[in-house]
Order: structure tokens, then sequence, then C-alpha cells
């Protein structure tokens, strides 16, 4: 079962799933993320914080929410994985493309 | 929904439909099993969930044809505890797959989807398929490191 929470933080769509991000979750992942960039917000932050799992669905969510963002001029970040969600990222080699940041307000410093 | 015919070594036997929900319930299911089985490594507790429900997502996202009623959609997953990790089995009542597991490759970084077998493969010791009396079996086995 997921929460996806949604608030706006300096222009910044900031993206909090709460909870497994497996199949079901990641369908429910995929539409937060293409209403919110066809809204106009193309600069979002998927915060991991308290994602205690993921699978390659929800990794396969954030990959098409990242190219829909950078297709409309903005980009996809994501911050504070759990260790069992950075694994996943290590295994598929995603870390390369959606690099896990340290935290939420800076993720879109650099 | 689900029953128990719990052994010693048997941390799971669940009877599930072969549905999105699955996911949820086994994992539940695993979880309750940790609680029972402290002394399975953290290690093999992640790789070996994350390779059942890559598993589960496979077969229920691509084991059926679209004409088949959810109902008759079902899938068993039994886990094991062996002296040195976990063997799964996860069996369904769906069309053959059709792939070869020595075939499967970890796809581009842009891909969104073509991960999860790559994924279970990579992080256990072994992951087999065999088709056996007009089922799907598939077989995991992790150890501990």
């Amino acid at each position: 079962m997921i929460e996806i929470d949604v608030r706006t933080e300096r222009d910044i769509a900031v993206v909090v799933p709460r909870g497994r991000l497996n199949m079901v979750a990641a369908r429910e992942l995929r539409t937060t993320l293409t209403r919110l960039i066809e809204g106009g917000s193309t600069r979002v932050v998927v915060d991991l914080a308290e994602t205690t799992f993921l699978d390659s669905s929800g990794l396969g969510a954030l990959i098409s929410g990242l190219k829909s963002a950078r297709q409309a001029g903005g980009d996809l970040r994501v911050a504070r994985p759990t260790p069992a969600v950075l694994t996943v990222f290590e295994l598929t080699n995603i870390d390369k493309v959606l690099r896990p940041r340290a935290d939420v307000e800076g993720a879109f410093d650099v | 929904m689900s029953e128990s015919t719990a052994g010693d070594d048997t941390l799971l036997a669940l009877h599930l439909p072969a549905a999105p929900e699955a996911l949820d319930t086994a994992h539940d299911a695993f979880e309750e099993a940790w609680t029972e089985h402290p002394d399975v490594a953290d290690d093999v507790r992640l790789r070996f969930v994350m390779a059942t429900m890559e598993i589960l997502g496979n077969v229920v996202e691509h084991a059926y044809a679209p004409d088949v009623r959810a109902d008759g959609r079902r899938l068993a997953l039994d886990v094991t505890r062996t002296a040195t990790g976990l063997v799964g089995t996860i069996s369904d009542n769906g069309q053959p797959f059709a792939l070869d597991l020595s075939d499967v490759a970890m796809p581009g970084v842009d891909a969104e989807s073509g991960r999860g077998l790559a994924l279970a493969r990579d992080v256990l010791d072994g992951l087999d398929y065999e088709r056996v009396e007009g089922r799907n079996v598939w077989t995991l086995r992790c150890e501990g490191r």
C-alpha cells in the first residue's frame, strides 16, 4: 500500500511516496508525475526517504517521469533513498542517470 | 485468500489470485514471517523479497492471455528455509513463458520496462523456470553471503 504526497517548494514539485513502490504503486506514481509535468511543474524531486521498497516497475515510473520532465524543459531528481532502494538503483545502473541527492532542498542546486 | 500449512522449515505457503494485489499480500506475509524467523539475514531477506516481487510481477503481467477470467488466474508461492538460505517456488496456471532465461539482459538506463527478470536473476544465486504439468514453475534460490 502506498500514499503519494505532493507539495510545492519554491517552484519545485516535491513528490513523497510513502510505503512500497511496487507494481501497483508504480502506476499511481506514473499518473502523479504525468499530471504534474503536463500541468507545468517540470522541476520535480521525488523524495524516497519513506519508500521502503522499490521494484523494476517503480524504477520504470521514475524513468518515465525523468524523460517527460526533460522533454518539457525541466528535470526530475531523486533524494534520500533508503538503503534497500539504493541497492536497486546500483544493481540496475540507474544511479548513473538518476543520481541520488542527499536532501530535497538542494536537489536542484547542481 | 491465503492458507498456511507450516512445517518447521516452511516460511510461506500461499495460494493467491494472480493479480497485482498478490504482491502486497505476499510482501505482508514475508514481513510477518521474518518475525518468526528472526535469524534470516537482512541481506537474504532483501534479495529474496526483491526477486520474488519481480517474478510475481512478471506472472501477473505476462502469464495470462487477456481472455482468461480473473477468477481463473491462480498462483502459489512456497518458501522454505535451507541450512544456508532460502528456496522458493512460484507456480501459476498461465501460458508457457516464451523466453530463454539465459538471453535475459539488463536493458539500458533509458528503458521504462524489461528489468524485472534480469534484476531477479542478478540478486539470486539461482533462478530456474520449468513447465510442469501445464503450470509454470519458477524456482528461486538465495544463499547467505
